[in-house]
């Protein structure tokens, strides 16, 4: 068990909803502002795996359900779904390396998006899905990633300060 | 000896685990609403206070920012204003010959009584939703002011919304371009009735839908639409909008366009809370119970 991990993430995840609930309100783009709890529940499902994705995923899913939607469970559903699926691709994980994170964060959101906007528009008779992905889902992404660029390497950086890597002498 | 090892359960059935209670949650959450607003409200008075401070620098940077921004177009602008100033100057005396008139025509309608008597209470806007597919705000009066569900938020002179929860210190409000919205409008020059509903497809484009109008109402673009009196929840006379590009639909029998909103729904900061719930509510509430 590394309490810490777990710990840190839950901090980060609070403190990521609450900027972008707040601050991120004035740096709006193109009318849409970047999805920092997807971004972080990504990145730990990739960096640490599934366990530590799902956590993120439901906690994530648990504050923008209690906050802002009318039925609990949805975000929680998506946000835990897309933790593990990140979880799995764990095995890529390559801690130099930064284009797999950004694709996968990338390709979150964009799974985010598409998954809420079956559950929560296209049951309810909206389907114009083109629209919504021009206008909602892919400018979306695109802050996202730039934003999640930042986040991923201050989570990495956070982590080799809280567990620093041992050293195995080659012999 | 080894160490016994600790049962760890496989990510696999804690996944499983998640899901299943997902979709029991979200069943309870739908038939329980009241049920989990103490849960909800928990959870808000812990984000809230964090929300409003950061809010608080928020708005301070953002105000220098825009100071900088803005004194260049200042600039620019005395130059034209100027220019109105005397056009206005010689419309404003028209006007005022006009005015006179408009107070016999509202003494006869009664208007007057109707938006103005109304008692309001001022709210901030403290965060608006995360995500991009809804609009919803949360705002910093709750129960604890006198606040209801149901009571109808305005910005300047039109309307904004209406309050969907209310906890003791601050309150939910769904806006009129938020895509599940729907509220009965009328027109003020032809008392024809018409539906508005927010569209996300349309938002980036500043308009909502409107729909349902008599297909032989004679209606021009820049009518003006108010909240009509047959509303269930929205009290009657606040102004919604304006219409345009209006179209029979394919039926012949209604016609449906585009509203543009009176409010700018891209910079709330302040919000009028009507502290009236329309009386319906009242008299369905007593029928029900």
């Amino acid at each position: 068990m590394k309490i810490k991990r777990y710990l840190s993430i839950i901090l980060m995840l609070i403190v990521g909803f609450v900027l972008q609930t707040t601050i991120f309100g004035y740096l709006e783009l193109a009318n849409v502002r970047p999805n920092i709890l997807i971004v972080i529940t990504a990145a730990s499902g990739f960096m640490f795996g599934r366990r530590y994705g799902m956590l993120a995923g439901g906690i994530s899913g648990l504050l923008m359900d209690l906050m802002y939607s009318d039925i609990i469970g949805i975000s929680i559903l998506i946000y835990v779904f897309i933790g593990y699926v990140d979880g799995i691709i764990k095995q890529f994980y390559f801690k130099d390396d930064l284009s797999i994170p950004l694709t996968l964060i990338g390709i979150s959101d964009l799974t985010y998006g598409i998954l809420f906007y079956i559950m929560s528009f296209m049951l309810r008779g909206r389907l114009g899905l083109f629209t919504y992905l021009k206008q909602v889902m892919l400018p979306e992404v695109i802050y996202t990633v730039f934003i999640g660029l930042f986040i991923y390497k201050f989570m990495h950086w956070l982590d080799s300060k809280l567990y620093p890597p041992v050293e195995v002498p080659l012999e | 000896m080894r160490k016994r090892t600790k049962m760890i359960i496989d990510p696999k059935y804690v996944l499983i685990i998640v899901v299943v209670m997902c979709v029991l949650l979200m069943g309870v959450s739908f038939k329980f609403y009241d049920k989990m607003q103490p849960i909800r409200a928990a959870v808000g008075s812990v984000v809230t206070p964090m929300q409003n401070g950061i809010n608080k620098i928020g708005t301070k940077i953002y105000d220098k920012m825009e100071y900088v921004r803005t004194v260049k177009k200042v600039v620019n602008e005395n130059k034209t204003l100027q220019k109105k100033i005397d056009e206005l100057s010689a419309q404003n005396r028209l006007l005022q010959q006009e005015k006179y008139e408009l107070d016999n025509f509202r003494k006869l309608y009664s208007l007057d009584q109707q938006y103005a008597g109304l008692p309001k209470v001022a709210a901030r806007v403290i965060s608006s939703n995360p995500d991009n597919w809804y609009n919803t705000f949360i705002i910093d009066k709750g129960s604890k002011d006198g606040l209801k569900v149901n009571m109808n938020v305005m910005a300047g002179d039109g309307l904004v919304g209406i309050i969907t929860e209310v906890n003791k210190s601050y309150s939910k409000v769904r806006s009129i371009i938020d895509d599940s919205s729907n509220v009965t409008g009328t027109f003020l020059k032809t008392s024809d009735n018409c539906n508005v509903s927010g569209n996300l497809e349309l938002m980036n484009d500043g308009v909502i839908e409107v729909t349902g109008i008599d297909g032989n109402a004679k209606i021009e673009d820049g009518y003006e639409v108010v909240t009509s009196q047959v509303s269930p929840k929205y009290l009657p006379g606040i102004l919604i909008g304006y219409v345009r590009d209006l179209k029979k639909d394919s039926t012949n029998i209604t016609q449906s366009g585009y509203l543009t909103p009176a409010v700018d729904f891209s910079s709330i900061n302040m919000v009028l809370v009507i502290t009236q719930v329309k009386e319906s509510e009242d008299l369905e509430e007593m029928l029900g119970k």
